[in-house]
């Protein structure tokens, strides 16, 4: 492929201090009031709406500065290095923040990239690599989007995301020894304790399940909360099914696809059947389904708006919950439980979370966390053991 | 009208054939008469309707029966009667770890009249008896699938008494099957389920074998693959089975039906001599294309989700959502594929298989 030898000369400027300074311009040109990329994504993203693009991409990059990229490149890699040459990055999913730091990660490696935008979501990548052109030609070449699988098996490392299945099959064609990072199925879930007031609870659990329109797996499926007192559980429900309302004003949800409302119908009528369930729906369609279940149950995962309240009684129910879903767990947004938090971590990464949060910021990982476990830009890169 | 009641009209229907007229006002009546029926009867049912803001009251018109998405019938017992008077029960094909579907049925009765009165219509249009060859377990070796039910029920009708399956639960005897295919003089009806075909055509490309089956041989073939098999098409599935075992695609039928209906749909190739995806909806079924946003018919031409209304189904609910994208076209519907939710969600694509599959909590 001959793209990839000219992003492999391309690479030649991707200087440390240079790359840096080009992607936290970017991102700054991103999050700037009124910025027009971010605009311009809001006309051509056909999955959200333009309140949800232009607060999810503000919110998401809030942090990505040219320090913080400094301290995450300090952090991650040692003085002598090899980066690959040129890193192929396979990108699914819909939400914007996620493909801009798979496509900037690499970067800030000392790595060109090789992007293919998925079917959800071809604008995104490809909108900020023109943003990256647009601050730093030099830099900007050093990415290109395209769709030609022998990327996969030509380049000296893969990013994929993905279903499980799809990292298996892009697995197979990299090639031994070559870096690969899979990002497959995983779900996340918010855990609310006693010690928070559940009106403020839900209010900031409202945002992670409207933020994205609960499209990816940082979004929660379930919210485990505290029924301590007894019917501490309902009124938080109540309040969500309130809180998010409130937000399809602020914040309304995308169109969705055919099969998409299709899986939340099966969702509301599962949960409608299922006895013991409380439905907390608005008068007419509404965009968001609030479901009260009746004891430490676990219904479908949610998604798209459709969010499950699961009451639990001691801390070791969380467990129960969430023990079988390793390793496909995610992230655990959590609120209320003052000391008891460590304990929470504890069963959390025992279930194979890689991230524990505060509730309200789910959607929001920092451009440096651990996605999934894996360091951001260590396992891109090949090391040199220097023994005396 | 009491359920017997409903039931009867039903059968007489069913009886008079696939060819009967359509009649609309008839079957409104028995449609609302039996949803009254099934929402006074079926707890989980009315907890659907109550969540949707239908009130029985206000329904007038068979189209505003509110429908079961099938994911549903892994939620709940979806039966108007008690579990002791459960004489049969099918569940949808998983794991045992998986939620599974169920249909309960306390009458085999309607059940067993439209399977046989489609399967012989479309299958056994020319002949009163053919010999079966299932590629599908017995019932009695898996009793709660409903395919090998409809398997064993239509052979017991319409085959011949040396008519067998050949597929057991520990696998398949697929040399006996390829010798007997092989030496066959006389016509066959050659059923079974897509990917079982997918091993039959393989198992023969690795003997490097083609046949030629007897003139006036029919192939029966149904069932999505579920992981079992390379998936094919279904142009590559008939045009597999056409070359290898020289049966003419107008004689390759696609029979589409699920484990939460009653009444099953057939493609008419075998009656009209032209090959046709076309499936053909009985007179007393009726199925929509319906946008599941708005839950109203889609504009002509346009693809939605399939929801069918089967009268047949009177011990659980009769209209059930599929998940099965689809078109109408005159005279019945197309089967366009499985509706695909996830490719907005990127990584968390899946999630209720993920659920499925790390072992239910309750």
């Amino acid at each position: 492929m001959t793209e990839l030898a000219q992003l492999a000369d391309a690479r030649r400027a991707l200087e440390p201090e240079r790359t840096i300074t080009a992607l936290a311009r970017a991102f700054e040109l991103w999050r700037a009031p009124g910025s027009p990329w971010r605009e311009r994504l809001a006309r051509e993203h056909r999955v959200y709406s333009p309140a949800m693009i232009e607060r999810g991409v503000t919110s998401a990059l809030a942090g990505w500065t040219a320090d913080t990229l400094a301290n995450l490149r300090a952090r991650e890699l040692p003085e002598v290095f090899a980066a690959p040459r040129v890193t192929a990055v396979w990108l699914a999913g819909s939400i914007p923040p996620s493909a801009f730091s798979a496509i900037a990660l690499p970067l800030l490696a000392g790595s060109a990239v090789y992007a293919k935008t998925p079917a959800a979501d071809p604008v995104s990548a490809r909108l900020f690599a023109e943003s990256l052109r647009s601050v730093d030609p030099a830099v900007g070449a050093a990415v290109a989007i395209g769709a030609d699988e022998k990327a996969l098996e030509e380049c000296d490392a893969v990013v994929a995301q993905g279903s499980d299945e799809t990292i298996a099959a892009i697995r197979a064609r990299v090639r031994p020894a070559r870096p690969f990072l899979g990002y497959g199925h995983k779900l996340s879930l918010a855990a609310i304790g006693p010690g928070i007031d559940p009106v403020s609870a839900a209010q900031q659990l409202a945002q992670d399940v409207a933020l994205w329109d609960g499209r990816g797996c940082l979004s929660p499926a379930w919210a485990l909360v505290s029924d301590s007192p007894r019917g501490r559980a309902a009124e938080l429900a109540h309040a969500l099914a309130g809180a998010l309302e409130e937000l399809d004003e602020t914040l309304p949800r995308g169109e969705l696809s055919v099969a998409e409302s299709a899986d939340l119908l099966e969702l509301r009528a599962r949960a409608a059947v299922r006895e013991g369930t409380r439905l907390e729906l608005a008068a007419g369609a509404s965009t968001w389904t609030v479901v009260l279940e009746s004891g430490e149950v676990r219904p479908p995962a949610g998604t798209l708006r459709f969010i499950s309240v699961v009451p639990f009684t001691e801390l070791d129910g969380l467990a129960r919950f969430w023990g079988p879903l390793a390793p496909h767990l995610s992230c655990v947004g959590h609120a209320g439980f003052g000391g008891g938090l460590a304990r929470l971590g504890t069963f959390a990464v025992e279930a194979g979370a890689s991230r524990l949060c505060p509730l309200g910021r789910m959607q929001l990982p920092p451009l440096d966390w651990n996605h999934d476990g894996q360091g951001p830009l260590r396992p891109l890169v090949r090391r040199l053991d220097v023994e005396g | 009208m009491t359920r017997a009641e409903i039931e009867r009209e039903v059968l007489a229907w069913i009886a008079e054939g696939v060819d009967a007229p359509a009649d609309d006002a008839r079957f409104e009546r028995l449609a609302l008469a039996l949803f009254r029926i099934q929402h006074t009867g079926n707890a989980p049912y009315r907890r659907l309707c109550a969540a949707f803001g239908v009130e029985p009251e206000r329904v007038r018109s068979w189209r505003q029966i509110p429908s079961v998405p099938a994911g549903a019938f892994k939620e709940a017992r979806l039966a108007i009667f008690p579990p002791e008077a459960t004489l049969r029960t099918f569940r949808t094909s998983g794991s045992s770890t998986d939620a599974r579907g169920a249909l309960h049925l306390d009458t085999l009765a309607l059940y067993d009249a439209s399977l046989v009165a489609t399967f012989a219509a479309f299958l056994c249009p020319d002949v009163e008896r053919i010999r079966f060859l299932v590629l599908a377990p017995s019932a009695a070796e898996a009793p709660d699938s409903s395919l090998s039910y409809m398997f064993e029920r239509a052979m017991r009708e319409l085959g011949t008494p040396d008519s067998r399956s050949f597929v057991h639960a520990e696998g398949w005897d697929v040399d006996i099957l390829v010798a007997e295919l092989a030496s066959l003089e006389a016509k066959v009806l050659l059923a079974g389920t897509a990917f079982a075909f997918v091993h039959l055509l393989d198992a023969l490309e690795a003997r490097r074998m083609t046949l030629t089956l007897p003139a006036g041989t029919r192939v029966m073939e149904t069932g999505g693959f579920k992981g079992r098999a390379r998936e094919l098409t279904r142009d590559e599935l008939h045009g597999g089975i056409a070359q290898r075992l020289g049966v003419p695609r107008a004689r390759i039928v696609n029979q589409y039906g699920m484990c939460e209906l009653g009444s099953q749909f057939y493609e008419a190739s075998l009656r009209t001599g032209v090959a046709s995806d076309c499936k053909v909806v009985p007179p007393w079924v009726r199925t929509r294309v319906l946008d599941p946003a708005t839950l109203f018919d889609v504009a002509p031409g346009d693809t939605g989700v399939l929801v069918h209304y089967d009268l047949a189904n009177t011990g659980s609910v009769l209209a059930v959502m599929t998940s099965d994208l689809g078109l109408a076209v005159d005279g019945g519907f197309r089967v366009l594929g499985r509706l695909r939710g996830a490719e907005a969600r990127g990584c968390s694509l899946a999630a209720d298989a993920l659920l499925d599959a790390s072992g239910a909590m309750r």
